[in-house]
């Protein structure tokens, strides 16, 4: 079973969000995502300062067999992205809610779309 | 087309198997992850179902001389117990598989085509057998082939079957036949023999500690070494010369292709090379190979060396060893260059 931790928000699309108290908007991907995926082995990070529209592909994730995109949740500019990932993409799987996010980004519009954790569970059940 | 399934499907999705479609058969790609897996093997001891690969049997009094006109290889040198890696050619010289041969006597032999091409190349034989005093089979839907791989697996052969087998030989007990081959680069063999035993190899040997392994892992073991992926590699349209497997070739005997490939050499031609990234970054085939900013190929294999934990590829290229290169992933250039064979 996939870990869906009840005080994050979620995407169709498989990603986390956790608001932080200054605005910003913390991004990673699921439990439930890192296993289909499985050993994520390359991740190629946004540039801090860029910024995205909701939907863009912001980051990508590759696995030794796919690359898969990972889409902005809402558009903003990248704040600040988790360099450890470039050394250790495996955080992505040992601890995808922790040590594994992405990137966090400052919103330019109100959050919407967003599954909480039990539309998440259902999504993914 | 409907896919098909080994009689070890259900053992493969209760060890929780990710399965993926290959040849028209539901295989499984891994069990728990692709670096674990490919570890197993490289350290220890994995299996491989791949009973999707076919058997071919070719017995007669001309067995000897049609399978030699048919391969690459002049099986007047194999003795009974050998096996042989060689390729199948057309007229043109070109690889329409890979394949080994074994000798199980004189006048019994053995084929093991890739999943793919098992059609293919058995209406390929026995279009050419027509001169020959020889009969085809294809058993390949009554037959399985486990493969068991890595350092280990020289003692999981003795434990379960109290039998050893040296490198490109085989042995025979019963219906099954045991060689010492495999697609990994490590010790080990493949066990071959009737549908109805699958099961019973394959509980014995995960039980005495034999980690099975998915497809996924097997594309980057054989990788690493150098293995050509049949379809992907080669596709019909190469030459065994650009392949660079010129080694497979016994000049000294006339097989199909032949004329061709020493019309062949006389020219200067691309050869499959191998290529190493530098830069961090994955390879996948089709990503476009450059040198000195022109583009000059495309990649037929391409995935991250587990053990290198560097991207790892193969081309078609007419440069020399050693050449720097860039590789073209989602519009970054990466840096690598041309290396020898095999990778680890």
């Amino acid at each position: 079973m996939s870990e869906v931790p009840d005080n994050l928000s979620y995407t169709k699309e498989h990603e986390w969000l956790s608001l932080d108290d200054d605005g910003n908007v913390k991004v990673g991907i699921t439990d439930h995502a890192q296993d289909a995926l499985s050993d994520v082995v390359f991740v190629e990070l946004p540039e801090v300062g860029s910024s995205f529209s909701k939907g863009d592909s912001m980051a990508i994730a590759e696995s030794v067999k796919a690359a898969s995109d990972i889409y902005a949740p809402v558009s903003g500019k990248i704040i600040s992205v988790n360099t450890k990932l470039e050394e250790s993409p495996e955080l992505i799987n040992e601890s995808p809610y922790d040590f594994g996010w992405m990137a966090t980004i400052e919103p330019t519009e109100e959050l919407e779309d967003l599954l909480n954790s039990d539309s998440y569970r259902e999504l993914i059940a | 087309m409907t896919s098909r399934r080994t009689p070890l499907f259900s053992h493969h999705k209760e060890l929780g198997a990710k399965i993926v479609d290959f040849a028209g058969w539901e295989m499984p790609i891994q069990y728990t992850s692709i670096l674990s897996e490919h570890k197993a093997v490289r350290d220890g001891a994995g299996i491989f179902d791949v009973s999707h690969m076919g058997q071919i049997f070719v017995k007669g009094p001309e067995t000897i001389d049609f399978l030699s006109y048919v391969t690459t290889w002049d099986m007047n040198r194999q003795k009974k117990g050998d096996c042989r890696y060689c390729h199948i050619l057309d007229e043109r010289g070109c690889i329409i598989d890979d394949t080994i041969v074994y000798t199980i006597s004189e006048d019994s032999y053995m084929l093991i085509p890739n999943a793919s091409k098992i059609s293919k190349v058995f209406d390929w034989l026995s279009k050419n057998s027509e001169k020959f005093e020889v009969s085809l089979e294809n058993l390949s839907d009554e037959y399985f082939c486990l493969a068991l791989q890595g350092p280990d697996s020289s003692r999981l052969l003795g434990q379960h079957l109290n039998t050893s087998v040296g490198s490109f030989q085989l042995v025979k007990i019963g219906d099954t036949i045991i060689s010492g081959t495999g697609y990994t680069g490590e010790k080990g063999c493949e066990i071959i023999g009737p549908l109805s035993e699958v099961v019973n190899h394959w509980e014995s040997l995960v039980e005495m500690g034999a980690i099975p392994i998915g497809l996924g892992a097997r594309d980057t073991l054989r990788l690493e070494k150098g293995y050509l992926l049949s379809g992907q590699d080669f596709d019909g349209n190469q030459t065994t010369l650009e392949a660079d497997y010129s080694w497979v070739i016994d000049w000294n005997h006339d097989f199909i292709g032949k004329e061709a490939l020493m019309d062949f050499q006389k020219k200067r031609y691309p050869k499959l090379r191998g290529i190493l990234i530098e830069d961090r970054g994955i390879i996948r085939p089709g990503n476009l190979v450059f040198n000195n900013g022109s583009k000059i190929s495309s990649l037929t294999s391409g995935s991250l060396s587990p053990s290198l934990r560097k991207g790892i590829g193969l081309a078609y290229l007419d440069l020399d060893i050693g050449t720097p290169i860039t590789v073209e992933v989602r519009g970054n250039h990466l840096n690598g260059r041309v290396v020898r064979m095999p990778f680890l």
